[in-house]
């Protein structure tokens, strides 16, 4: 291990490479590490299973359907990054029986990205997508929304690491106008009116999986809309609809399938609300893609 | 599951919000019209789920006066008669020895003889009871308290009642005789707000008496809700606070039931541990439960899980109590399965029925503080199998003198130190009380002067067996860390050298 990281090291001075502005440059670098952290965290301390068979099939078919596409439409190789988080991001939500289902799953999140796309902007969330059409399509997946529990170390963990992460790619406010809507709506349906204590509620909202989402999968900022308030409106919307799974059909991770069947609706709301597109090395999220040079 | 029942209805959700909101299923538990005798320490539930049609049997271990008895249970809809039924308490037996936490005896083979014994096994048995009541009805006006429906079904007397408010609902039910705690008034509250009906169990003595029963039965009920959850909420309410035991057996079509509002955990599993055991088995597991539970309190407890599929021929391994057959599913409410009408060929089968099932026993330590939500559970198409298996290796009872013995007794001492370690691990016991368990062959081991026999045999490695699975797991472990890490700094480096150019 050790002389992994001293070569990696080494390799980065000997190029000049400062390793904490590497990290810095490009915030898809701090949210692989912040993922596999909770990935670490779930097997070491929670007691998750650590099943390798799942973890190399994932990150194998994620890489190289990353690669095959890169090579025939684009050649962007940084989207590999993209494709590590869309890994890790399967690995820590998704559960299948069989290991094709985490192929199939890995290959539709990261082909969805060059077929849902317009003026080559993909609307899918690709993690979202592809566990979407696993558990749909070969009915051998599902999600555990229970497997984190809920703990106030965890509400600190995923929700600091995760300020980091939103506030670095400057999409903050698709979090908290998402959390708001949801959390308020919840509060108001379970605790007002219903009349639930008040630790209700706070088990709900400190369960990991919802902080997740909304730290990590809701904030992907390709997929989500450009403008601030185009983003604000979407997460809003995303919010109720999810609330009124789970609480109206009673759909378990009702989030994960709001936020699918809403995701087409980037597209009108970066119609009607005219914005520059994100761009993830760019220090200004309002520099047009093609004249952005990388960082490092 | 995540399945949608009318996906373009959803699609309009948005406005949605003042939709009604459906009834959902429901089974809470008991309250005294006594006071303290009907604290139900541990209770045992059945729930099948079929699409929205969920069968609930409860069963509880209520030992005190059958006048005593009171249970209150939220179901979403009024139950007509025929979705009520009493039934035997065998069935709850016979499922919980078939899943329970099992034993696993396996006998040493002789070094000197290669002569071998094979393993029996034994289960644990887990207490269960039945639960008990009465039945009375009083003038409702005042209550805001409507009597759906009344019915004597067995020897229990049931009302199902629909209430306006929890206020009214409490005075009701003190004023027949219930025994309310204060507790429970935030929990009707919710119930009542939910569009909940409140079917409730009294025992009529009479018909009890007719019956010839001693003990009182479990109760039955089916209904179709969109929702799959148990409400202990209105247990806890009853309780001293304290925690209380639940085992809940699921039967399913496709596969493992898991709590989607709470982490769903394994218990401890395929440990080797000491001889001396046997004869304490139960209070080994109930230790090692009490262990495991302290390390999560917010957890259910994965204890079994099996394909009882009609197609798997391996219906338990190994097998603590009969697998369950035709008549006891039909009894336990799996009304999907059908009897296997080609009896010639019934003797090379193992089952009986033809279906698709799924059987997850869980156990759950709850209280007010850890357990703020009723447990709301999922069906996932997980067909992973598990069971609570403890192994017992017997070493060789009369003195061994060849060349292998030595070795042999060396390695029982070995292994003998490391089942005391496991035991302190599992159950927190002092194992230094254990001390001549792991000494009792040590002269043998190191000093004892054996005779050197030339056909003498390599004693059997049967312990050996989880040692090897360990240790081919961790090599994978740390080949798939490698695996990861090499993929890693390969794209970062590819995507890397991609941007210079």
């Amino acid at each position: 291990m050790e002389n992994i990281f001293s070569c990696i090291l080494g390799h980065m001075k000997t190029k000049e490479i400062d390793p904490i502005q590497f990290l810095l440059a490009d915030a898809r670098h701090l949210q692989i590490l912040f993922l596999s952290a909770f990935l670490y965290y779930g097997i070491r301390y929670i007691g998750w299973e650590a099943d390798w068979q799942k973890f190399i099939t994932i990150f194998s078919t994620s890489l190289f359907s990353q690669l095959l596409f890169c090579k025939i439409f684009n050649k962007d190789y940084s989207a590999l990054k993209s494709a590590l988080i869309t890994s890790l991001g399967l690995c820590l939500l998704l559960k299948a029986n069989h290991v094709y289902t985490y192929a199939f799953a890995s290959f539709v999140a990261i082909a969805s990205k060059f077929i849902f796309q317009i003026q080559k902007k993909h609307f899918y969330n690709p993690a979202n997508i592809g566990i979407v059409a696993a558990i749909v399509l070969t009915g051998d997946a599902w999600i555990s929304p229970g497997q984190w529990g809920s703990t106030a170390i965890l509400i600190f963990l995923v929700g600091s690491l995760g300020v980091a992460v939103v506030t670095k790619v400057e999409k903050f406010d698709t979090t908290l106008g998402f959390m708001l809507v949801f959390f308020g709506l919840e509060f108001y349906r379970n605790v007002v009116y219903k009349g639930w204590p008040f630790d209700f509620f706070l088990h709900q909202i400190s369960n990991g999986s919802i902080l997740l989402f909304s730290f990590f999968m809701i904030t992907d900022p390709v997929s989500t809309p450009n403008s601030k308030l185009g983003r604000l409106i979407w997460a809003a919307c995303i919010a109720v609809l999810a609330f009124y799974l789970a609480n109206f059909q009673f759909v378990n991770a009702a989030p994960v399938w709001a936020l699918f069947f809403l995701s087409p609706l980037t597209i009108l709301f970066d119609k009607l609300f005219k914005e520059n597109r994100f761009n993830w090395r760019s220090k200004n999220p309002l520099q047009p893609i093609s004249n952005t040079l990388p960082t490092i | 599951m995540y399945r949608f029942k009318n996906a373009p209805k959803l699609l309009l959700a948005i406005a949605l919000l003042m939709a009604n909101e459906r009834a959902y299923a429901f089974c809470g538990f008991y309250v005294a019209k006594a006071d303290a005798k009907l604290f139900n320490k541990s209770s045992q539930v059945i729930i099948t789920r079929n699409g929205e049609r969920q069968v609930i049997t409860m069963s509880n271990d209520f030992d005190g006066d059958a006048k005593d008895f009171a249970m209150v249970v939220p179901v979403p809809v009024v139950l007509k008669k025929e979705d009520i039924k009493v039934v035997d308490q065998s069935i709850f037996d016979k499922l919980d020895a078939y899943s329970g936490p099992r034993l696993v005896e396996y006998h040493d083979q002789n070094p000197c003889d290669m002569r071998r014994y094979m393993a029996e096994s034994m289960m644990l048995k887990s207490s269960s009871r039945v639960m008990d009541d009465i039945a009375p009805s009083q003038g409702l006006e005042n209550y805001k308290v409507k009597i759906e429906a009344s019915y004597t079904i067995g020897e229990y007397d049931i009302l199902i009642l629909s209430a306006e408010e929890s206020g009214g609902l409490k005075s009701w039910l003190l004023a027949n005789g219930y025994k309310i705690p204060d507790k429970a008034e935030e929990v009707l509250d919710p119930y009542i707000k939910s569009n909940l009906k409140f079917f409730v169990v009294k025992v009529n003595l009479g018909e009890q008496k007719k019956a010839g029963l001693n003990k009182l039965r479990p109760i039955q009920i089916a209904f179709n809700s969109p929702k799959f959850m148990l409400p202990i909420r209105l247990g806890m309410a009853n309780s001293d606070g304290s925690a209380q035991d639940l085992i809940i057996y699921a039967f399913t079509q496709k596969g493992r039931v898991e709590t989607t509002n709470y982490k769903t955990l394994k218990i401890p599993t395929d440990a080797n541990i000491p001889e001396f055991l046997k004869p304490k088995f139960g209070q080994f597991y109930k230790d090692l439960f009490e262990v495991t539970y302290k390390k999560d309190r917010q957890a259910t407890y994965l204890e079994y899980a099996w394909n009882l599929n009609s197609n798997n021929y391996t219906h338990c391994d190994p097998c603590a109590g009969n697998p369950p057959k035709f008549n006891e599913f039909k009894e336990a409410g799996v009304e999907w399965v059908t009897a296997y009408q080609n009896q010639e060929q019934y003797s090379s089968r193992i089952s009986d029925y033809d279906g698709e099932v799924f059987f997850t026993r869980l156990h759950v330590r709850y209280d007010r503080q850890n357990f703020p939500q009723d447990l709301i559970f999922q069906e996932t198409p997980n067909q992973d199998q598990f069971q609570g298996r403890y192994i017992m290796q017997h070493a060789i009872k009369e003195k061994i003198t060849c060349e292998s013995a030595k070795e042999y007794y060396g390695q029982v001492n070995a292994r003998r130190k490391k089942e005391l370690m496991t035991l302190n691990t599992l159950t927190g016991w002092d194992v230094s009380l254990y001390g001549s368990y792991q000494n009792e062959f040590a002269n043998y081991a190191s000093g004892s002067k054996t005779e050197v026999k030339t056909n003498s045999v390599k004693p059997k490695k049967s312990t050996k067996k989880s040692v090897k699975t360990v240790k081919n797991k961790s090599d994978l472990t740390s080949w798939g860390i490698g695996l990861l890490l090499f993929i890693l700094s390969i794209s970062l480096f590819i995507s890397r050298r991609r941007i210079r150019e």
